[in-house]
C-alpha cells in the first residue's frame, strides 16, 4: 500500500484543512461537506463550503457524530448528481453508508469525492452535550492514543474506541477506509502510528491519484507501518466485538428478552429517523397502515386482558430490521438519538452482522456489488425450504 | 445607511386584484422602486405561512402579501383567513425577536395602479432604513 | 360545588377501586391508563380489558411515556370506541385530545374520563432504569405540602391548567394533606355520577377550585414568568434562533410526539422541502456555505405556526429531543402569545372553534396597511 505524507502543524486537523483549501484553490473540487463547529461552540454540523474562509471551523475528526454524513449527502444529491465537484469528508461507517444509499439511489456519487478517515470512535451525543469542553478534551486524548509520544497517557499505545466512547464505536472493526475496512473512498486518510507528526493520505483508487497529482502531491510512499497498526487494532476490535455480542444474545434473544428490551421504548422514532438507511419519505411503520379500526384495538386488548397503546413496538424493530438491516453499517446513530437509551444499535447491528452474514455482504464495501435482496441464485439457502 | 441598497421584495399578489392592480400601475407608467419580485397566487389565503418564513430566510429583504379589500375576495372569505394567519405569524415573529417589519400585508384592488405604487414604494423605503435582510448570509439555518 | 365522592383509601388505591368498580360492573368495557408492563419497572399506557391486568395499573404514576391525548386519537381514529371506555390521563392530555377531537382526529363518544389536579411529571430520561419509583415519595410529599414538585419537567413546574377542564371525574390531589388515606374524587358531571351509581362510598358536596389550588396557580404563573425571563426568546432574533437550533440534529422527533402534529407526513419532510441540486447550488454561491440538511430553522418556525395556536404544553416535545433543546419552553411561549390572541385555550371546550378556521371581518386592522 503506498500513499503520501504531510507534516502536522499544531493539530491533527490542520493538514487536512490545508489539503481542502488548496483542492478548492486548485479547483480539484468547488465545494467541501465537512463537519463545522456551530455557532455557539456546543456542537457540530455538516456545512457545504465553497468559501475558504469558512473552513476555519471546520472539523474533520469532531468527537460526536450529530448527524450521519451520509444522510447530509443525501439530503443534497438525492434528486440527482451535482453539478458542482464536492469533495465530503466522512468517518468510514458514513461512507459505506452514503455507499449503500447510493445503491437505493438516495445518494449520487457522480461528481462526489469521498474522503475517509481514521476513526478514533466518538462520544455518545448525551455525554458531549451535557459537557462540551470536557468532552472535547477526552476525545482528544482518545484521539492522540494513537499517536504515543504525545499523548498525556503516553504507556498506554491505543486508547481508540475507549468506554468514554459509544457502545457501537467500541466494536467497530472497520474504522479505516480502505479495502482494509471494507470502505470504498477515494482517497484515505491515516493517522494511526503517525505519532502525531504525520498525516498520510492513501488513495483508494484512480480517482483518488489524480485528486492527488492534480495537488503535487506524490503517494509513493509505503504504509506498511500504518497497516500494520490498523490491523492490529482490527484484531483486538473483533475479539471485543465477539466478546460483546456473546452478551447481547443473552439479553437480546427470545420473545420476553426482547419485549424486556424494548419495554422503554416510546415509539418516538427517532432511532429511524436518524438511521442513514432508513430513507423512505415516508416509513411504513408510520403510515395509515398501522392506523386501525378502534374494535381492532379492543378486541386485541381483550383476547389479552391488555394492550400496550401504543401497540406494535416489537413489531416496528423487527420490521425495521427486515427492511434495513442487510444495509445497516452500525455507526450507532439510532442509538445517539433514542431519548430512552435503549441498545437499539447494539441490537440492530448484531442481527445485521448475522443477516449478512448469510450473503457474505458487507455494506458499503463495493458500490458495483448488488443489494442482496436484488438478486437471487437458483441453488441457495435449500435449508430454509421444508 | 447604504444608498446603493436596492432592496428585493418578494411580493405575493392576489390574482384577481394586486395583481392587476400591479400591471395597471406598470401600465400607467407610474413611478416606483425596482424593487418588487411579484408571485401570482389565485387568493391572498393560498399564502401559506411557509411560504413567508422560507422566503424570509432564503434572504428576501421584505415579504408583501397583497390581496382584495375585505369583503371583495373572489373566494368571499379568503382575506380574512390570510389576514388570520398572517396576524399569528407576525406575532410569532414578535415572540421571537425576528423583525415583522420586514412583513407587509395590503390589501390593494384591481383599479388602485397608484395605491399599488405606493404601498411598493413605501414598503421599499420601509425596508431601506431596516437595511438587507441579515438572514442572507447566514450559513447556519 | 360539586358532588364528590369520598373513598377512605390512599389516592393510588382509590383510583384502583374505582377503575376496579366500572369494570367489573360492565359499566365500561375497557381501561386506558398507565399500567406497569414487567418487572422492571416500565411504565406505558395500556388499555385494559381483564381485572386481573388491571392489579397493575399505576394510573397516577408520574410519567408520561406518550402524550395520552395523541394515543386517543390513534384508538379513535377510524371510528368511536364501540363501547364504553374509561381513559384517565392528564389535564394536558385530555386537552390535547379535544384539540385533536376538533381537527377530527378521533372521537369523544363512549369515552368516560377520569383526570387529576395535576402535580406535573418527571422528564422521560429520569424513568430510564426505573428511577422514579425512588422519587415517589417525595413526589406525594410535595403534592400535598401544595409545593411544586421538585425535579419535574420545567413546562409542568410552570403549567397553570392542572386542573382538567372537561373531565367526568377529577382526582383531587393537589394540596390534600391526606391523600395517604383519604381521597376525594368530584363527579363534575352527570355522566360521571351516574357511572359511580353503586360504589362503597361516602357522597359529599366540596369545591375543587380550593384556596390550594388558587395558590398552586399563583405559584406556578410565577414560575412560568420566571421560566420565560430565563430563556428570553423575545430578544432570540435570527441570531438566538441559529444558536439555540445548532444542536438540532433534524431528527423531527418533536412533531413525531406532539400530539398536535397530527399529519400522517409533515410538511417538511414531504418532497416539497426535498430539492434538485442546484436549488443548493444557488444557495450556496449566495452564502459561501449552507448547513445540510437545511432548512432546520425554517422547520421550527413552521411548526410554530401550524401547533402554536394549539400548543398545550405537554412538554413532550423537549422530553425527547436527543440535543436537549428546550423546544416545549419555545412553544409554550410563542403558543401562549399566538392563544391570546384570540383568548384562546387549547383543550378548554370542544365546541370553542379553532380560531384558524374561522375569522371575524373586524379585527387586526393593525396588521394591514
Ligand atoms: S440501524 Fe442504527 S447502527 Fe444501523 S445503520 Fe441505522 S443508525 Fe446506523
Ligand atoms: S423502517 Fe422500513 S419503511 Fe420505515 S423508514 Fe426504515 S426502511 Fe423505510
Ligand atoms: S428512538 Fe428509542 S424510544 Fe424512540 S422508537 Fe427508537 S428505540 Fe423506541
Ligand atoms: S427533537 Fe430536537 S434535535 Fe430532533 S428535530 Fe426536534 S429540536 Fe431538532
Ligand atoms: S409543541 Fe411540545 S409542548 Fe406543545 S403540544 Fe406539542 S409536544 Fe406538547
Ligand atoms: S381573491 Fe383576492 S384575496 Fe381572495
Amino acid at each position: 500500500m503506498k500513499g503520501a505524507i504531510l507534516k502536522v502543524t499544531e493539530n491533527v486537523a490542520n493538514p487536512i484543512i490545508n489539503f481542502l483549501e488548496k483542492g478548492l484553490d486548485k479547483k480539484c473540487f468547488d465545494a467541501v461537506l465537512i463537519p463545522v463547529k456551530v455557532p455557539v461552540g456546543n456542537s457540530f454540523a455538516w456545512v457545504l463550503i465553497q468559501n475558504k474562509s469558512l473552513l476555519e471551523d471546520a472539523n474533520p475528526l469532531p468527537p460526536v457524530m450529530p448527524v450521519q454524513g451520509a444522510k447530509a449527502l443525501s439530503s443534497i444529491t438525492r434528486m440527482g448528481k451535482t453539478n458542482k465537484k464536492i469533495a465530503a469528508i466522512m468517518r468510514p461507517c458514513e461512507v459505506r453508508a452514503a455507499v449503500e444509499l447510493s445503491k437505493l439511489e438516495q445518494v449520487n456519487l457522480e461528481n462526489i469525492f469521498l474522503i475517509s478517515i481514521d476513526c478514533p470512535g466518538v462520544l455518545p451525543l448525551k455525554d458531549y452535550l451535557e459537557r462540551p469542553e470536557e468532552a472535547m478534551d477526552k476525545f482528544n486524548e482518545i484521539l492522540l492514543g494513537a499517536c504515543p509520544e504525545r499523548s498525556r497517557r503516553a504507556q498506554n499505545d491505543i486508547e481508540w474506541g475507549n468506554e468514554s466512547t459509544r457502545p457501537a464505536c467500541q466494536v467497530c472493526d472497520k474504522f479505516v477506509g480502505t479495502d482494509l475496512g471494507f470502505c470504498q473512498s477515494d482517497l484515505h486518510i491515516g493517522i494511526l502510528g503517525t505519532k502525531d507528526k504525520n498525516i498520510f493520505l492513501i488513495p483508494n483508487n484512480e480517482k483518488g491519484k489524480s485528486i492527488l497529482n492534480k495537488m503535487d502531491i506524490e503517494a509513493e510512499k509505503s504504509m506498511d507501518n500504518w497497516e500494520k497498526k490498523a490491523k492490529e487494532l482490527m484484531e483486538v476490535r473483533k475479539k471485543k466485538k465477539k466478546e460483546v455480542q456473546e452478551r447481547l444474545k443473552f439479553k437480546v434473544m427470545g420473545i420476553d428478552n426482547l419485549l424486556d428490551v424494548f419495554s422503554n421504548c416510546i415509539n418516538c422514532h427517532n432511532c429511524r429517523s436518524a438511521c442513514p438507511i432508513c430513507y423512505c419519505r415516508q416509513c411504513y411503520f408510520e403510515s395509515e397502515k398501522m392506523k386501525l379500526p378502534s374494535d381492532d384495538y379492543l378486541m386485541r386488548a381483550k383476547s389479552k386482558g391488555a394492550l400496550r397503546f401504543l401497540p406494535d413496538t416489537l413489531l416496528f424493530h423487527l420490521g425495521r430490521m427486515t427492511h434495513m438491516s442487510l444495509s445497516c453499517v452500525g455507526c450507532g446513530a439510532c442509538e445517539d438519538a433514542c431519548p430512552m437509551s435503549i441498545d437499539v444499535a447494539q441490537i440492530f447491528s448484531f442481527v445485521a452482522d448475522n443477516s449478512q452474514g448469510l450473503f457474505n455482504y458487507i455494506p458499503g464495501k463495493n458500490a458495483e456489488e448488488p443489494l442482496s435482496l436484488r438478486i437471487y441464485k437458483e441453488d441457495e439457502f435449500h435449508e430454509v425450504e421444508t | 445607511m447604504n444608498e446603493k441598497f436596492v432592496p428585493r421584495i418578494v411580493g405575493f399578489l392576489c390574482n384577481w386584484c394586486s395583481y392587476a392592480g400591479a400591471d395597471l400601475a406598470g401600465v400607467s407608467r407610474l413611478q416606483m422602486p425596482p424593487s418588487l419580485r411579484a408571485i401570482r397566487v389565485m387568493c391572498s389565503s393560498r399564502v401559506n405561512p411557509l411560504f413567508i418564513i422560507r422566503v424570509f430566510l432564503i434572504g428576501a429583504d421584505g415579504v408583501l402579501v397583497a390581496g382584495c379589500h375585505p369583503g371583495d375576495c373572489h373566494y368571499q372569505k379568503g382575506n380574512y383567513q390570510a389576514r388570520r394567519k398572517f396576524a399569528i405569524l407576525k406575532n410569532i415573529f414578535e415572540s421571537l425577536g425576528l423583525e415583522s417589519d420586514r412583513l407587509r400585508l395590503s390589501w390593494i384592488s384591481a383599479g388602485e395602479g397608484p395605491r399599488f405604487a405606493k404601498v411598493i414604494t413605501e414598503f421599499t423605503e420601509k425596508i431601506k432604513e431596516l437595511g438587507p435582510n441579515p438572514a442572507k448570509e447566514k450559513v447556519f439555518l | 360545588m360539586s358532588k364528590v365522592l369520598k373513598i377512605n383509601k390512599s389516592a393510588e388505591e382509590s383510583v384502583q377501586e374505582l377503575l376496579k368498580f366500572l369494570l367489573k360492573s360492565g359499566k365500561v368495557k375497557g381501561v386506558f391508563t398507565l399500567r406497569k408492563i414487567n418487572d422492571n419497572g416500565a411504565v406505558a399506557y395500556s388499555l385494559v380489558t381483564s381485572l386481573d391486568m388491571l392489579k397493575d395499573a399505576v394510573p397516577l404514576f408520574p410519567l408520561m411515556p406518550a402524550n395520552g391525548g395523541k394515543l386517543l386519537s390513534r384508538l379513535t381514529l377510524r371510528g368511536s370506541v364501540a363501547e364504553p371506555v374509561v381513559a384517565v390521563v392528564r389535564p394536558c392530555e385530555l386537552r390535547a385530545f379535544i384539540e385533536l377531537v376538533k381537527r377530527k382526529q378521533g372521537s369523544l363518544e363512549n369515552f368516560l374520563f377520569i383526570s387529576s389536579t395535576c402535580s406535573g411529571v418527571y422528564p422521560l430520561e429520569i424513568s430510564v432504569n426505573g428511577n422514579i419509583d425512588k422519587k415517589l415519595s417525595q413526589y406525594w410529599d410535595a403534592t400535598k405540602r401544595n409545593e411544586i414538585v421538585p425535579d419535574t419537567r420545567p413546562t409542568c413546574k410552570s403549567c397553570e391548567h392542572f386542573l382538567p377542564y372537561t373531565a367526568d371525574i377529577t382526582i383531587a390531589l393537589i394540596g390534600k394533606k391526606d391523600i395517604g388515606n383519604k381521597c376525594e374524587i368530584f363527579l363534575n358531571t352527570e355522566k360521571g355520577q351516574k357511572f359511580v351509581d353503586g360504589i362503597d362510598g361516602e357522597f359529599v358536596e366540596g369545591k375543587l377550585e380550593s384556596e390550594e389550588v388558587v395558590s398552586m396557580r399563583n405559584k406556578r404563573k410565577d414560575e412560568k414568568k420566571k421560566l420565560f425571563d430565563e430563556i428570553g426568546i423575545e430578544k432570540f432574533g435570527l441570531k438566538g434562533l441559529i444558536e439555540t437550533f445548532g444542536k438540532c440534529i433534524g431528527c423531527h422527533g418533536c412533531s413525531k410526539v406532539c400530539p398536535i402534529c397530527y399529519c400522517n407526513l409533515c410538511y417538511s419532510d414531504s418532497q416539497t422541502y426535498e430539492h434538485k441540486p442546484f436549488v443548493y447550488e444557488i444557495e450556496l454561491k449566495r452564502r459561501g456555505g449552507l448547513r445540510v440538511p437545511p432548512d432546520t430553522v425554517s422547520y421550527q418556525i413552521g411548526r410554530l405556526t401550524h401547533v402554536g395556536i394549539s400548543c398545550v404544553g405537554c412538554g413532550l416535545c423537549a422530553d425527547v429531543c436527543p440535543a436537549n433543546i428546550p423546544i416545549s419552553t419555545i412553544f409554550l411561549k410563542v403558543g401562549d402569545s399566538v392563544q391570546k390572541m384570540f383568548d384562546y385555550l387549547p383543550g378548554r371546550d370542544v365546541e370553542e372553534q379553532i380560531p384558524v378556521t374561522t375569522f371575524k371581518t373586524e379585527e387586526f386592522v393593525e396588521v394591514e396597511d
